[in-house]
C-alpha cells in the first residue's frame, strides 16, 4: 500500500459510505445531503488521482449546481420532511434491486479482474491544467461546441416541458370552471365512460 | 335437315318464352304448337329422304373443336333409326303441345311450360341425332334440366317441388357416371365422333367406360336402383309425364346405347349389369303397378317395366343381331304410352283427379277416350296386331336367339320378359276394369267435355299410330335382322289371355287390386319403402359424412386457427395486465435487469 | 505509485449502489440521485485511466469533464419532466400505476 493508496482508500471509503447512506436513508432531504458528501469525497478522489481541474469542476458543477437543482426539485415536489416509510419500494422490489446492484458490481469487478490481478502499482501521472486546456480546445473542440449546443437544447427542453405542463393544467382548470355552468357537471366524464 | 330439326324447337322455345312474358297466352300457344308442327314436318321430310336416298352420316353443325389432342367434330347424323326416332319424338311432342294447351288452360304459367317443352324436345332431338359424344351430353343435360322444370311446374305444390328435386338429384348423381364414361371414351379414341370412338375400340374391351355410361343411363331411365324418381315425378302435369316419362327422356338412354351398340356388345360386364338391373326392374315394377291406388302412378310403373324391357333387348341381343329390337320397342312404347297418359289426363280433367277411386267408370260413355284407352291398353299388354305386340315379340325373339346360343344372360332376360308379360296383362286388365267399371249401372255421359279440337287430333293420331305402327317392320328403316319366334308368340299370347281372364274373374265387380292386395295398397304406393332405403343407404351416410367433415373442419383444422387467435388474445391480455398499472418503478427494474443480464452474458461469453 | 485496484473497486461499488438507488426508490428525484452515482462511477474510471498515464489527448480528464456537463444537462431536463408530472399528477411516486385514474386529473 503506497501513500497514495491510503489516501485514496480514505476518501474512497467516505464516498462509498455516503453513497450507501444516500440510497438507503428514509429521509428524502438527507439523501440529497448525503449525495453532497459523496460527490465532495469524489472530488477528493480526483485530487488524489492527480486531476485537479476535474475535481474543481466536480465541486462547482456537481455539488454546486446539480445537487442544488435536486434540492430545489425536492422542495417543489413537496418532499416529506422527516423519516418516511414510503420513500422506498416494496421489500421484494428492494431485494431485487439489491441483487441487481450486486450483479452490476460483480460485473464490473469481473471485467476489471484481469487488469488488477497481480498488477504492480503504476506511476501516477498528474494532469497539467495547461495541457488539459490545450487538448480541450484543440483536439476536443468540436465535441466541446456540440456540448454547449446540448446545454442550450437542454435549457430549451426544460422550458418547453414546463410550458406544456402549465398549458395542460390551464386547460383542466378551464374545464372545471365551465363545469360549474348549468347542470353539466358530469358531462366530461360521461363522454369518457361509454368509450 | 337434321340441323333444322334440332334448331326449330330450340328457337320455338326462346320465342315462346318471350311470347309468354310479353304477349298473351294465345301467342305462346301458337308458337308452341306451330313450332312443334313445323318440327314434325321437317322430321317427316327427313325420314322420307333417308328412306329414299342415302342416310346422312355426318352432318356438320358448328366448326369442329380441337382441345389439345382431342378432336370434337360436333356432327349430327341421320340414318334410318335416327330419322325414325326423331320423327316419333316430333309426333309425340306435337301431340303433347296440343294437349297441354287445353290441359293447362287455367294455368297462369302455361307459356313457360310450352317453351320448356319445346326446349326439351330440342334436347331430345339433339341426343337422338347426335353423332358426337359432346352433343349427346349436351342434349342429355338439357333434358335433365327441362325435366326438373317440367316436373316441378306447379311450383306452389310442395310435393311437386320435392319430386322435381328428387328426379334431378337422382339423375344427376347417375350422370356423373355418364360424364365419366364419355370422358373415358373420348380420351381413348382421341375424338368424340361416334364412328371414331367405335373404331378405336376394335381390339380392346371398353368395359369401364361402358359401365360408367351405363350407370348414367340406368339413372335417367329409372332402372333399379335409381327407379323411384319416376313414380314420384307424376306430380308434374300429365302432358309433361306423357312427353318425358313415357316417350322420350327415359328412352333416350336406350337410343344412346343403341348407337354405341358395337361397343356395348363387346363388354360383357356392362351387359350383365344391364341385364340384371332391367330384369329386376321389369318384374318388380310390373308387380307394383298392379297395386297402385293412383292410375297415373300405375302408368308410371308400367313405363318402368316397359323401358326395362327395351333396355333388356340391348343387354340380351347377340352382337350380330344388333340393337334394332330395343329401338323398335322404344318406337312403339312412345306411341301407346303417350296415348295412355293423354287419355288419362283427359279423363282426369273431367272427373277431377287420377286416383283409381275417382276414375272408376270414368271412361264409360266417353266416345273418344274409351276406344283410345282400349287400344292403348291392348297395345301395352301385347295383343296382336298392335304395335306393342310387334315390338315385344321382337324383344323376346332377340333374347331367345341369345339363349339358343347357350348364354345365360339372354336366358335371364327371356325369363324375366316372360314373367313380365302376364303381369303386364294383369295390370292392364285392372286398369280397364277400373275405368270401365261394368258393375255400375249408372252411366254418366261426358259428351259435353271441353276438350279442344287439338286434343282430339292428338289423341286420334296417337291411336291410329298405335294400331298401324307395326308396319314399320316391313320398311328397311330399322335394321331388323331378327325374326319373330313363333314359340315365344304363342307363349306370350297364352300368358296374356290367361292373366287377363284370371284378373277379370277375381275382380268380382270391384277393383281387382283392392280385392287381391287390399290392405297393403299403401305399401305398393310407396314402392315398398324404397324411399326409406334411399335414406338409409345414401342420404344418412352422406349426411353423417358431412357432419364428420364439419366436425373435422371445426375442431381439427379450425382449432389451429382459433388457437392462434386465442393465444394472441391471451398474450395480449397478459401483456395488458402486466402493463396495466404502468408503474415506472417496475419498468425501471425490468430495464436494469435486462442490461445486467446482457452485460453478464457479454462478460461471460467473451 | 498507486494501485489501480482501488479506483476500480470504488467505481464498481458506486455503480452497484447507484443501480440499487435507481431501483429501490419510489420518489423520482431519489432515482435521479442513483443515476448521478452511476455517472460518477464512470467518471472515477475515466480519471483513474488518465492517472495511469498514457492517455493521448488527456482523454480521461476531458471525457470526465464532458460527462459532468452532460449530467448537468440531463438532470435539468429530467427535473423539468418530474416537476411537470408533479403538477399533473400531484405526486411523483414511481410505483403508483393507473389504479386511481382520474382521481388527480
Amino acid at each position: 500500500m503506497t501513500s497514495l493508496d491510503v489516501a485514496f482508500a480514505a476518501v474512497g471509503v467516505i464516498a462509498a459510505a455516503s453513497g450507501l447512506l444516500s440510497v438507503t436513508t428514509r429521509q428524502v432531504v438527507h439523501a440529497a445531503l448525503w449525495l453532497v458528501v459523496s460527490l465532495g469525497s469524489l472530488a477528493g478522489c480526483y485530487l488524489v488521482l492527480g486531476a485537479e481541474f476535474v475535481a474543481l469542476v466536480q465541486v462547482l458543477v456537481y455539488v454546486g449546481a446539480i445537487v442544488v437543482l435536486v434540492l430545489f426539485a425536492l422542495m417543489l415536489t413537496r418532499a416529506p420532511i422527516g423519516p418516511n416509510r414510503e420513500v422506498s419500494t416494496s421489500r421484494t422490489h428492494r431485494v431485487l434491486a439489491a441483487v441487481l446492484g450486486a450483479g452490476v458490481t460483480a460485473l464490473l469487478c469481473a471485467a476489471f479482474w484481469p487488469l488488477v490481478h497481480h498488477a504492480p502499482p503504476v506511476r501516477r501521472v498528474e494532469t497539467h491544467t495547461g495541457a488539459l486546456a490545450e487538448q480541450l480546445f484543440g483536439t476536443w473542440v468540436w465535441p466541446f461546441e456540440v456540448l454547449s449546443l446540448l446545454l442550450l437544447v437542454a435549457l430549451v427542453a426544460a422550458l418547453a416541458v414546463s410550458r406544456m405542463a402549465r398549458a395542460a393544467e390551464g386547460a383542466e382548470d378551464s374545464v372545471l370552471d365551465h363545469a360549474g355552468d348549468g347542470d353539466a357537471v358530469d358531462q366530461p366524464t360521461q363522454d369518457v365512460e361509454p368509450a | 335437315m337434321a340441323r333444322l330439326v334440332v334448331l326449330l324447337p330450340a328457337v320455338a322455345a326462346a320465342v315462346g318464352l318471350l311470347a309468354a312474358r310479353h304477349l298473351d297466352r294465345r301467342a305462346a300457344h301458337l308458337v308452341a304448337v306451330g313450332g312443334s308442327l313445323l318440327t314434325l314436318l321437317f322430321a317427316l321430310l327427313q325420314l322420307v329422304a333417308v328412306h329414299a336416298d342415302e342416310p346422312a352420316r355426318a352432318v356438320r353443325t358448328l366448326a369442329p373443336l380441337h382441345a389439345g389432342e382431342l378432336r370434337i367434330p360436333l356432327e349430327l347424323q341421320a340414318t334410318g333409326p335416327v330419322a325414325l326416332i326423331a320423327a316419333v319424338v316430333a309426333v309425340v311432342t306435337w301431340a303433347v303441345q296440343a294437349f297441354a294447351a287445353w290441359y293447362l288452360r287455367d294455368d297462369d304459367r302455361y307459356g313457360v311450360f310450352a317453351a320448356t317443352t319445346s326446349l326439351f324436345s330440342a334436347g331430345m332431338l339433339l341426343t337422338v341425332q347426335s353423332a358426337d359424344l359432346v352433343l349427346t351430353l349436351v342434349g342429355w343435360e338439357v333434358m335433365g334440366w327441362c325435366s326438373y322444370l317440367l316436373i316441378g311446374h306447379w311450383t306452389r305444390k310442395e310435393s311437386a317441388r320435392r319430386a322435381a328435386l328428387k328426379a334431378f338429384l337422382v339423375t344427376r348423381l347417375a350422370d356423373v357416371g355418364f360424364v365419366l364414361g364419355v370422358v373415358a371414351l373420348a380420351t381413348h379414341a382421341g375424338s368424340t365422333a361416334y364412328p371414331t370412338v367405335i373404331a378405336s375400340y376394335a381390339g380392346d374391351s371398353p368395359t369401364l367406360p361402358m359401365v360408367l355410361l351405363l350407370v348414367g343411363i340406368l339413372g335417367k331411365s329409372a332402372m333399379f336402383p335409381f327407379h323411384d324418381w319416376l313414380p314420384d315425378a307424376m306430380e308434374g302435369p300429365t302432358p309433361a309425364s306423357a312427353l318425358i316419362h313415357a316417350a322420350t327422356m327415359v328412352a333416350a338412354g336406350t337410343f344412346v346405347l343403341a348407337q354405341l351398340f358395337d361397343l356395348f356388345a363387346a363388354s360383357g360386364p356392362a351387359r350383365w349389369l344391364l341385364a340384371l338391373s332391367t330384369a329386376v326392374t321389369m318384374v318388380w315394377s310390373a308387380l307394383l303397378a298392379f297395386g297402385q291406388s293412383d292410375l297415373k302412378r300405375l302408368l308410371a310403373y308400367s313405363t318402368l317395366s316397359q323401358v326395362a324391357l327395351m333396355l333388356s333387348a340391348l343387354a340380351a341381343a347377340p352382337a350380330k343381331e344388333g340393337p334394332a329390337a330395343g329401338t323398335l320397342h322404344l318406337y312403339s312404347h312412345a306411341f301407346f304410352k303417350a296415348l295412355l297418359f293423354l287419355a288419362i289426363g283427359w279423363l282426369s280433367v273431367t272427373v277431377g283427379g287420377t286416383a283409381a277411386a275417382l276414375l272408376r267408370g270414368g271412361q264409360r260413355g266417353h266416345l273418344f277416350i274409351r276406344p283410345a284407352m282400349f287400344v292403348g291398353l291392348l297395345s301395352l299388354a301385347g295383343v296382336p296386331p298392335l304395335v306393342g305386340f310387334v315390338s315385344k315379340e321382337h324383344v323376346l325373339a332377340a333374347a331367345e336367339v341369345g339363349t339358343i346360343d347357350g348364354q345365360v344372360r339372354p336366358g335371364l332376360v327371356l325369363f324375366a320378359g316372360l314373367l313380365t308379360v302376364p303381369l303386364t296383362a294383369a295390370y292392364c286388365m285392372r286398369a280397364w276394369l277400373v275405368l270401365d267399371d261394368l258393375g255400375r249401372t249408372a252411366v254418366t255421359r261426358h259428351d259435353t267435355d271441353t276438350a279442344t279440337v287439338g286434343v282430339r287430333w292428338a289423341v286420334g293420331v296417337l291411336t291410329v299410330l298405335t294400331v298401324v305402327g307395326g308396319v314399320i317392320v316391313f320398311t328397311p328403316l330399322l335394321d331388323l335382322r331378327g325374326h319373330v319366334s313363333w314359340w315365344a308368340v304363342l307363349m306370350s299370347l297364352l300368358l296374356v289371355v290367361g292373366a287377363a281372364l284370371g284378373v277379370r274373374a277375381l275382380s268380382g265387380g270391384e277393383d281387382p287390386a283392392v280385392r287381391l292386395v287390399g290392405a297393403s295398397m299403401p305399401r305398393f304406393d310407396t314402392g315398398f319403402g324404397i324411399d326409406r332405403l334411399y335414406l338409409a343407404v345414401v342420404a344418412n351416410p352422406v349426411l353423417a359424412l358431412a357432419r364428420l367433415v364439419v366436425f373435422l373442419d371445426r375442431e381439427v383444422v379450425d382449432a389451429y386457427v382459433r388457437g392462434a387467435a386465442i393465444s394472441a388474445t391471451l398474450g395480449g391480455r397478459g401483456g395488458h395486465r402486466a402493463h396495466a398499472t404502468e408503474r415506472a418503478a417496475s419498468g425501471l427494474a425490468w430495464v436494469v435487469a435486462g442490461v445486467v443480464v446482457v452485460g453478464l452474458a457479454g462478460v461471460a461469453l467473451w | 505509485m498507486i494501485h489501480l485496484a482501488g479506483p476500480y473497486l470504488l467505481a464498481a461499488v458506486l455503480a452497484g449502489l447507484g443501480t440499487y438507488g435507481v431501483l429501490a426508490r419510489r420518489n423520482a428525484v431519489l432515482v435521479l440521485i442513483g443515476i448521478e452515482l452511476v455517472l460518477n462511477a464512470a467518471n472515477v474510471l475515466l480519471v483513474a485511466t488518465s492517472a495511469a498515464g498514457g492517455d493521448r489527448w488527456v482523454a480521461g480528464n476531458v471525457l470526465a469533464l464532458f460527462v459532468i456537463t452532460i449530467a448537468a444537462a440531463e438532470v435539468s431536463v429530467a427535473l423539468a419532466v418530474v416537476l411537470a408530472v408533479f403538477r399533473l399528477r400531484g405526486d411523483i411516486d414511481l410505483s403508483r400505476g393507473h389504479e386511481d385514474d382520474g382521481a388527480a386529473s
